[in-house]
C-alpha cells in the first residue's frame, strides 16, 4: 500500500529507485521463489471459495418438508439464494412460502442491517477518536512510550478475552450500571435488550481498536517534516487550516488504507458479538452479524449455508470494490501509485519540494 | 471522504488543546507540556484501565471479586490461578503455543522469498501478484469454513493441530509479503550490485547483505503473525474439539463451566493472554512499525 510510498521513502532516496528497476525481470528465478506462495493461497483459500459457490446451487438433504421422506439434495438451481434474499422457506406441497418469524431464513435482513450498522458506526468513532489521540501522541511528552505500549494492551489480547471482560462491565450488576447509576440514569440490560446490546458491541469493539487506529495514523503523522508546519505557521495559517490543508493530505493514504482494511474487518465481525452477546439481545437476534448467522445456519443446513457465505464474501467483495473505485487506486495498488502518489505529496508540499 | 468531514467533531478539541497549548507555550513552557502530557496520560490509562481491572480481580478471592465498586484493597489471592491450572490448561496452552510458533516459522520461510521476489528483483506482472495477496485480505473467514471443514473430515484431519497450521500459515501469509516487501525495498541496490559483481550466490546475498537489513521487518511480522494465529478463535473452534484445541477455545470452554465466577474468568484470561502481552509489550516499537508498513488489520 501506498503508505510505504509516504513512510519509507524520503526525498533523498528516490534516486536510488531508479537502478533498482533496470534489475525488473529477473525472470525464472524471480518466479520461483514466488510459486510456493502463490500455490499454497491459491490452493488453501481459493479452494474453499469455489466449493462454497458449488455447493450453494445445492440442495439440502435431508426430510423434505413436503413429502416427510428423506431427499439426497441435487441440483437446487438458485433455491438458496432466494430463501435469502426474497425470505422464501420450503413448505408442504414442494412449494414455498415467506419465511415465518423465528426461523434463521428470516433473520437474513436483520443480520445484514446490524452488520452495516456496526461497521458505520464502529469505523466513525474509530476514525475520530484515532485521529485524536494520534494528533495527541504526536507531540512529545514525559512517558510517551509507556502510554503507547499502554494502549497497544487492549489490541494485542484475544477477542475472546475482550468480550468476557466487557461482558462482566455490561453485567447488569456491573461497572458499566454503577457508573450510570452514579449519574441518576436507571441500570440497563445490556446484554438483553437490543439497542443496548448492540451499544455494548460497538463501545467494546471501538475500546478494542481504537488504539491500534491512532498508532497506525501516528506513523504517518511522524513523516510529516516539521518545516511543513513551521511554513504553514509563518503564512499565518490557522490551526485549523494546518490540519484541514496540511495534516489530513499528507496522511490520506494511509488513513483511507486503515480505513479500507477496518471496514472488511468489521463487516466480517464474529468473536465479539458471538461472546459478549451470545448474538442476543432483544427478540433474540439484535447482534447477530452475518459471520454468526453463517455459523448458526451450518448446523441448520450446509448448502444453504453456503449461499449465505457467498451472500457475505459479494458484500464485501462489492464494499472493496466501492473503496478502490471511489478512493483512488492509491489504496490498493501501491506499486505504480507508489511514484505518483510521492510525486503528489511533494508538489503538495512546498518546502519538501524546493528540497528536491 | 465524509470521514473527512465526520471526524472534525473528534478532532477539534484536540486542536483546541494544542492552541492553546501552543500559545502557553510562550509565557510558560513547563505547564503547556503538562497539560498534554496529562491529558496523553488520561487517554492512556482510560484504555488501559479494563485490563488493570482483570489483573486486580484475578488476584482476588472470589468473594471480594463480586463485590461493586471494586474492593481494591482486599487481599490478594490465588484461588482463580490455582482453580484455573487444576483444569489442566496446559495441552491447549501448548497446542497454541505449537500452532502459532510453527506457522509464524512456516509464513517466514515461504514469505521472504516471496517478498525478495517481488521487491528487490521484481518479477513481471507483479503488482497483479500483490493485489491477489491483498484480495485474500477481503474473504471472509466463514465463507470458507465450511468446505474446509468437509475436507478435514474427508482427509481424517479433523481436530488435528497441523490442519490449523497450514490455515494459520495461508491466513497470515499475504501480510507477511506485504510487510517483508515494504521493508526490502529499503535494501542498498549498490550493495546488492557489488554483491553481484563479486561472484556471491543468491542464497549468501540474502543472508549477508539482505537480512540484516530486513531483520527489523522480519522481527515485526513474525511477531504479528504469532499474535494473530495465537488470537485466533473462529477457525479453532470450529475445526477443533479436545485433542488439538488452542488456548481461545479452552478460554472460552473454561467461561461457559466457571462463567460465575469473576476471579477464575479473569485469572484464565490473563494466562491466555500474557504470551500476546509480553511479546507486544517488548517490542511495541517494531509492531507499530511493522503494521504501518503492512497497514493491516
Amino acid at each position: 500500500m501506498s503508505t510505504t510510498a509516504t513512510q519509507t521513502a524520503p526525498p533523498t532516496r528516490s534516486r536510488k529507485r531508479g537502478p533498482k528497476s533496470l534489475n525488473a525481470g529477473q525472470g525464472r528465478r524471480g518466479v520461483l521463489l514466488v510459486t510456493p506462495t502463490l500455490i499454497l493461497l491459491a490452493v488453501v483459500i481459493m479452494y474453499p471459495l469455489v466449493r462454497a459457490v458449488i455447493m450453494s446451487f445445492q440442495k439440502d438433504s435431508g426430510l423434505d418438508p413436503a413429502t416427510g421422506m428423506f431427499s439426497e439434495g441435487g441440483f437446487a438451481g438458485t433455491q438458496n439464494y432466494q430463501h435469502w434474499l426474497l425470505q422464501q422457506c420450503a413448505a408442504a406441497g414442494g412449494t414455498t412460502q415467506p419465511c415465518p418469524p423465528g426461523t434463521l431464513g428470516s433473520q437474513f435482513y436483520d443480520a445484514l442491517f446490524v452488520t452495516l450498522f456496526f461497521t458505520v458506526v464502529t469505523v466513525f468513532f474509530e476514525i475520530g477518536l484515532g485521529l485524536w489521540f494520534a494528533t495527541i501522541m504526536n507531540r512529545t511528552f514525559k512517558g510517551r512510550g509507556l502510554v503507547r505500549a499502554a494502549i497497544l494492551i487492549p489490541w494485542a489480547i484475544p477477542t475472546a478475552v475482550t468480550a468476557k471482560l466487557w461482558f462482566f462491565i455490561f453485567a447488569y450488576e456491573g461497572i458499566a450500571n454503577k457508573l450510570l447509576g452514579g449519574v441518576g440514569i436507571k441500570p440497563l440490560l445490556w446484554t438483553g435488550d437490543a439497542w443496548p446490546a448492540r451499544f455494548a458491541v460497538i463501545i467494546a469493539d471501538v475500546w478494542k481498536t481504537t488504539p491500534f487506529m491512532a498508532l497506525l495514523i501516528l506513523a504517518g503523522l511522524q513523516l510529516i517534516s516539521s518545516d511543513v508546519y513551521e511554513a504553514a505557521q509563518i503564512d499565518g495559517a490557522s490551526k485549523w487550516q494546518t490540519f484541514t490543508r496540511i495534516t489530513l493530505p499528507l496522511i490520506k493514504v494511509p488513513l483511507m488504507v486503515a480505513i479500507l482494511f477496518r471496514t472488511l474487518d468489521v463487516l466480517r465481525i464474529y468473536d465479539l458479538p458471538a461472546i459478549l452477546t451470545n448474538g442476543g439481545g432483544g427478540s433474540g437476534h439484535a447482534t447477530t452479524t452475518l459471520s454468526i448467522l453463517v455459523i448458526n445456519q451450518i448446523r441448520a443446513g450446509f448448502n444453504s449455508a453456503s449461499a449465505l457465505s457467498t451472500l457475505v464474501f459479494l458484500l464485501i467483495a462489492f464494499v472493496a470494490f466501492i473503496f478502490v473505485r471511489f478512493l483512488g487506486a492509491d489504496v490498493v495498488q501501491r506499486p505504480p501509485g507508489k511514484e505518483a502518489a510521492k510525486r503528489r505529496w511533494f508538489r503538495r508540499q512546498p518546502v519538501a519540494a524546493e528540497g528536491e | 471522504m465524509s470521514t473527512t468531514t465526520r471526524q472534525d467533531t473528534g478532532v477539534a478539541p484536540g486542536g483546541e488543546q494544542r492552541a492553546r497549548s501552543g500559545a502557553v507555550t510562550h509565557a510558560k513552557p513547563p505547564r503547556s507540556g503538562m497539560l498534554l502530557s496529562l491529558l496523553a496520560w488520561v487517554v492512556g490509562l482510560l484504555f488501559a484501565l479494563p485490563v488493570f481491572w482483570m489483573v486486580l480481580t484475578s488476584f482476588h478471592s472470589e468473594a471480594d471479586a463480586a463485590t461493586n465498586p471494586p474492593s481494591v484493597f482486599a487481599p490478594l489471592s490465588l484461588e482463580g490461578y490455582r482453580t484455573f491450572f487444576g483444569s489442566d490448561p496446559w495441552p491447549a496452552l501448548l497446542n497454541s503455543l505449537t500452532a502459532s510458533v510453527l506457522s509464524t516459522v512456516l509464513v517466514l520461510v515461504l514469505a521472504f522469498p516471496a517478498a525478495y521476489a517481488l521487491s528487490i528483483r521484481p518479477v513481471r506482472k507483479w503488482t497483479d501478484v500483490m493485489f491477489f495477496f491483498l484480495s485474500t485480505k477481503m474473504l471472509p473467514v466463514v465463507a470458507g469454513i465450511l468446505p474446509l471443514y468437509l475436507f478435514a473430515q474427508k482427509a481424517h484431519l479433523l481436530d488435528n493441530i497441523w490442519w490449523l497450521i497450514l490455515l494459520y500459515t495461508t491466513m497470515n501469509l499475504p501480510i507477511a509479503v506485504w510487510m517483508l516487501r515494504s521493508f526490502l525495498a529499503e535494501v542498498s541496490v549498490e550493495m546488492l550490485e557489488a554483491a553481484e559483481v563479486d561472484g556471491a550466490s543468491l542464497s549468501r546475498t540474502l543472508r549477508e547483505i539482505v537480512a540484516p537489513v530486513v531483520m527489523p521487518g522480519i522481527a515485526s511480522a513474525a511477531l504479528i503473525c504469532f499474535i494473530f494465529s495465537w488470537n485466533e478463535l473462529l477457525l479453532a473452534r470450529v475445526l477443533t474439539s479436545t485433542v488439538a484445541a488452542t488456548s481461545p477455545v479452552y478460554l472460552t470452554g473454561f467461561v461457559t463451566s466457571q462463567g460465575l465466577f469473576l476471579a477464575k474468568v479473569c485469572a484464565a484470561s490473563l494466562v491466555v493472554s500474557l504470551p500476546v502481552l509480553a511479546a507486544g509489550f517488548a517490542a511495541q516499537d517494531k509492531l507499530v512499525q511493522g503494521l504501518s508498513m503492512g497497514a493491516v488489520k
